[in-house]
Parts: structure tokens; C-alpha cells; sequence
């Protein structure tokens, strides 16, 4: 599916969205560098683990998003998509690459649209957060959430760098990487709102700009 | 003529009521409808506690850009300078950490004799909440000059990831350890100078220079002496 020279080619070109682009509908924010900070880069990849997390076969379905949303100029294929999130300062293969504006864009709008696909899943889930945290019982004892929590700690050891500090403090506490589950869980869910994409784009910057 | 906007939301509806602008030139061009640009009053139902917030304009703006900005704070984890809102009702939102709860405390106007009203939200519920406001900014016919502006947190109220304290403390031992270490060296006595004795001449060092001087005036008569010899045979 993928030939050798694809990999090859730069995954951080300098592309000029169409005026009617769908990356048109975030904002640009005035930022001092041009390009994402890594703290910026960490949360959206892990925003895109949390729903790694939701549904099998995740990273494919952000694909055929990009597609179907037409940013498939700045989201081309597997291994690219993979080179922009490993942009996280927390991945053992972080890259040391930093996001364009546009990169970061494209995927806030695919986790934002996957989220509206998966809302129901997300809003049961918190709800059952809340009904599992009013009868004080442990969160794992629901059966779909603690599906969830399972499969997201999975992913985060397997892929985070466990000698940085930060991350070796979540891998060896089950109950902190389950709280930065659910926070993710509920950012999820303020992406599927009216206007919910900007806001969590926005909110990215923050503590950011001057 | 009286106009109304539902925005119904699982466990919260916002029902606006108003006035039609009459001007039709305002209207908008897709549907023909008249927008609303007097706000008469505001309800907001939040179903699960069942309880009614409601008020004017000045209500309704207090509570978007509450709740919009908690929205916000509760995203990026920093919270937004606050506008000092001076006109009441009064609209404010606080995270419970424990409960994991959001408590909206709606505060009237202080001797209008209404009491203060608090309702405790959990996190689906107030997303509920922030998307009936957010459809409301979104809808162009209701009340078109109430917009919502969103924007980044400045730098300058970032929280610094380590605590002042923390950060204070290695600067802290520096200073104390250099202290120390000056006070301890005080107290060694400074090593006695003793002055350079006069050396006595060294008479190789001397000698040596002679001899190179003497091997090279020795070579110099000799390039001498060849070139006089040349003009000689030549002619």
C-alpha cells in the first residue's frame, strides 16, 4: 500500500491550504515561532490516543476522515500521520519536529470529527464516570470503562517514553493514568459541541501566545 | 412582534424570548426570518436538578461568557483573566475537585430580596449547558450583536510547573554553600610569600648564544667569497 519513496519524502513540507480549505474554519493564532510548542504537540497526540482507545482500527478511520475532509495534502498516509504525532515530546520516537500551524490544524479537525462519530460512546462513558464516582465505587468496575482505561494505559506504556520524568510517574501510577484518561475522555466530548473544535483548538494555546 | 428560540439540549434547554427586528431589510436572506434583537427574557432549564435559572439581557450575557470561559479554563487547565463584570445577576462557575463537579452559583442583585442560587453540574451537564450557549452565539437570528470572541490565555498567567519554593531552593543552596565555603577558607591563614631569591647568572645560557652567533658569521664570508669568484671567470 505504501511504496518505499513515500516514506521518504519530507512529512513537514510548507502547504498552502485552498481559501475553501476546511482548515479555514480554526482560527490562526499569532504565535512567536510559526509552529507549535511541544506542549501543544503532546496534547493532541494525546487527544488522538484517547480515541485510539474508544475504537479499534482508530488510526485508519482518522485517515479515510482526512480524506473525506479533503486535507489528505496535509495528512497523505500512514507513516505520515505517524511522523506528525510523534512530534510529542513524551513518545519514545519523538522527532523533535515541530508542527506547522496547518499540520496541528488538520489534526484538531480529525480528532474533533472522530469524536462526533464516537459522541454517544463518549457521553455514556462519562456518565457512567460520574454514576461510578457518586456510589463511591472504583471506576474500574464498570465494565465498558474500564475497557477503556485498559486499552488507553496500554497504549500510553507502550509508546511513551517511560524515562522521562512525567511519564514515568503516570506509568507507575494506575490511578493517575486513568484520571489523564478520563481528562481526555472530556475534552473529547467539548470537541463534539457547536463550536467545540475551536474550542479546544484555542484552548491549546493557551499560556502560549504573548 | 414577539419571537421565541428553543436550543434543547439532553439535560439542558435555553429558551430565549424576544422582539423581531421589524426592519426588513435585517432579515435574513436564507429563510426570511427576522432576527431577534430585543431580548425580553431568558430561561435556562437544567433538567437533571430541575432547577430554572432565568433573567434579561444582562443574565444572559453574564451567564455565556461564564460559562464560555469556564469552558475554557476547564480545557486548557488555565483559567481566564476575569472581566469584572459589575452588573447583576451575576454568574459564576467553580470546579468542586472532590466531587468532580461544577458549581454554578447565579448571585442577584444584593436587597432585591431573591436569594442566591448554586447548582452543582456534572461535567456531561455542563457541556450540555456551554453547547445550548454556543448555539445560541452560532444562530445569526437571535440577538446578533451578543458575538463570542474566542482567544488564547496570555503567557503572563501561566502557572509555573514547578512551584516558586521549588525553583527557589537549588539557588538558595548555592548561595549557602558558597557562603560556607568562604567562611571555612577565611579561616585558613593566607601561605606566606616568600620572596624569589636572586638567582646567579647562568653561564650556559650565555655561552649558547656566542656559538650561533659565531656559526653564522662563519657561513656568511663564505657565500662572499664564491661570488667574487665568478665575474673572475667569466671574462
Amino acid at each position: 500500500m505504501m511504496s518505499q519513496s513515500a516514506s521518504l519524502e519530507s512529512d513537514f513540507p510548507e502547504s498552502a491550504p485552498s481559501p475553501t480549505s476546511i482548515l479555514n474554519t480554526l482560527p490562526d493564532i499569532s504565535l512567536p515561532s510559526k509552529c507549535c510548542s511541544p506542549r501543544t504537540q503532546q496534547q493532541i497526540d494525546l487527544l488522538l490516543l484517547a480515541l485510539e482507545a474508544l475504537e479499534l482500527g482508530a488510526s485508519e478511520q482518522m485517515l479515510a476522515t482526512a480524506r473525506q475532509l479533503g486535507i489528505e495534502q496535509v495528512i497523505k498516509h500512514r507513516v505520515n500521520l505517524w511522523r506528525l504525532r510523534c512530534s510529542n515530546p513524551w513518545r519514545r520516537s519523538y522527532t523533535r519536529d515541530y508542527l506547522s500551524l496547518d499540520q496541528a490544524k488538520a489534526l484538531v479537525i480529525i480528532a474533533a470529527y472522530r469524536a462526533k462519530d464516537l459522541m454517544v460512546v463518549i457521553r455514556q462513558l462519562l456518565v457512567a464516570e460520574q454514576q461510578m464516582r457518586e456510589k463511591n465505587l472504583p471506576i474500574d468496575n464498570h465494565f465498558r470503562l474500564s475497557e477503556y482505561l485498559e486499552r488507553f494505559r496500554a497504549h500510553f506504556r507502550s509508546r511513551m517514553n517511560s524515562r522521562r520524568a512525567k511519564v514515568s510517574a503516570y506509568v507507575d501510577s494506575e490511578e493517575q493514568l486513568n484520571e489523564l484518561a478520563l481528562s481526555l475522555l472530556n475534552k473529547l466530548l467539548f470537541c463534539t459541541g457547536t463550536r467545540g473544535m475551536q474550542r479546544v483548538w484555542v484552548s491549546l494555546f493557551d499560556g502560549e501566545v504573548a | 412582534m414577539n419571537t421565541k428560540r428553543h436550543y434543547s439540549l439532553p439535560n439542558c434547554n435555553l429558551i430565549l424570548e424576544g422582539l423581531e427586528d421589524a426592519d426588513a431589510e435585517s432579515a435574513d436572506i436564507l429563510s426570511g426570518q427576522a432576527p431577534m434583537s430585543i431580548l425580553i427574557n431568558a430561561e435556562c432549564h437544567l433538567l437533571t436538578s430541575n432547577q430554572k435559572l432565568s433573567g434579561g439581557s444582562v443574565f444572559l450575557q453574564n451567564l455565556a461568557h461564564a460559562v464560555s470561559n469556564y469552558a475554557q479554563g476547564i480545557l486548557s487547565g488555565l483559567s481566564q483573566p476575569d472581566r469584572s463584570t459589575t452588573e447583576y445577576p451575576q454568574v459564576s462557575l467553580q470546579k468542586l475537585e472532590e466531587q468532580h463537579l461544577h458549581r454554578l452559583t447565579l448571585e442577584p442583585e444584593p436587597n432585591s430580596g431573591e436569594t442566591k442560587t448554586e447548582v452543582d453540574l456534572s461535567t456531561v451537564e455542563l457541556f450540555d449547558l456551554v453547547d445550548a450557549i454556543d448555539q445560541f452565539y452560532a444562530d445569526r437570528s437571535a440577538l446578533p450583536n451578543i458575538t463570542l470572541e474566542l482567544k488564547p490565555v496570555s503567557k503572563r498567567y501561566r502557572k509555573p510547573e514547578q512551584p516558586l519554593a521549588e525553583r527557589l531552593t537549588p539557588v538558595a543552596i548555592g548561595f549557602s554553600s558558597l557562603a560556607i565555603a568562604a567562611g571555612t577558607l577565611f579561616m585558613i591563614p593566607p601561605p606566606e610569600i616568600a620572596p624569589p631569591e636572586s638567582a646567579p647568572v647562568n653561564q650556559t645560557t650565555e655561552t649558547e648564544p656566542e656559538k650561533s652567533k659565531t656559526t653564522t658569521t662563519e657561513e656568511e664570508p663564505d657565500s662572499n667569497q664564491s661570488k667574487p669568484n665568478e665575474p673572475d671567470n667569466s671574462p
